[in-house]
């Protein structure tokens, strides 16, 4: 009896064990396509937040990279998957989204820029207004970093 | 030991430092050299005055990147900037050691840079040029 009550203890630890490993593999496989994205997705602009907009729309832009805003992007397939993976997991419409990012976005309408989005153009209507993102400085409303120092770092708050 | 032997021996240990800057990029160019020479059975080696005419060049292909120069601008010892505004590092290699060094990395952005401006691949030749002007400045 007392090597059953062994075995049963033995095999509650043994199942303990795996299903910590198994969250911290979880953990740490999440970390990775974070890296991947930042790599591959901040080398001409900023790595734009994956929650300002919704999964369908990060398809469409991986889905065309090839034509993307006026460039080739390409990226091969194997770099590809985790960052496919990570926008799905964190855009706008997942767990991980914010819905009032999503407000007055008729499901329907796929946006493919971020500066089209209403809740952005709400945020920047007076500067829209004075054209402020035509100043050569600024580029375009793409470049979040000439006025956000800390949107690298997925910070917007107006005096950054 | 004598003083010749000395005088040699501080030469020899002089010619890898000379050589370093062209040796991190050769393992890049000479893959180049044999896909060229697979391209063209005539290749015979690259010029840096063919890729700084290349580098130059005004192509139809795109209004928004008609040249390696739209973003890289016309003197590759200065930094560049991406149309979304990013700073992006000189592309010579005296001012970016690092530069071609990386084969996956440099295939990545000639795939991608060459069919934005040209509409097209580029050949090994035109790579491999490209490379030798940016080692030379």
């Amino acid at each position: 009896m007392r090597k059953v009550w062994a075995g049963l203890f033995a095999g509650a630890v043994a199942l303990l064990g795996v299903g910590v490993f198994g969250t911290q593999r979880v953990f740490s496989a999440n970390a990775g396509p974070d890296a991947a994205y930042v790599k591959e997705c901040s080398a001409c602009h900023i790595a734009f937040p994956a929650q300002y907009l919704p999964k369908r729309s990060w398809e469409r832009i991986l889905g065309s990279l090839d034509k993307h805003f006026g460039e080739n992007a390409t990226l091969s397939p194997t770099a590809l998957a985790p960052i496919k993976a990570y926008l799905d997991a964190h855009a706008a419409d997942s767990a991980m989204g914010n819905p009032r990012i999503l407000r007055d976005v008729p499901a329907s309408v796929t946006p493919i820029r971020i500066t089209e989005m209403p809740f952005w153009t709400r945020a920047h209507a007076k500067l829209i207004a004075r054209k402020a993102f035509d100043a050569p400085k600024v580029k375009s409303g793409a470049n979040c970093i000439a006025c956000h120092r800390g949107a690298a770092n997925g910070r917007f708050e107006d005096d950054d | 030991m004598n003083i010749r032997f000395m005088a040699g021996l501080a030469l020899a240990a002089l010619i890898p430092v000379l050589a370093y800057a062209a040796a991190a990029q050769k393992p890049v160019l000479d893959a180049y050299a044999v896909a060229a020479k697979a391209e063209n059975t005539g290749f015979s080696g690259f010029s840096a005055e063919r890729g700084k005419v290349f580098f130059l060049a005004k192509h139809d292909a795109s209004s928004e990147t008609p040249s390696c120069t739209t973003c890289h601008t016309t003197d590759p010892t200065k930094a560049g900037q991406t149309r979304a505004g990013k700073d992006i590092a000189p592309m010579a290699v005296s001012k970016t050691p690092d530069r071609y060094t990386d084969a996956e990395k440099t295939e990545k952005w000639f795939l991608r840079n060459c069919q934005s401006v040209l509409g097209r691949a580029c050949t090994a030749q035109e790579k491999g040029d490209f490379i030798t002007f940016m080692a030379s400045l």
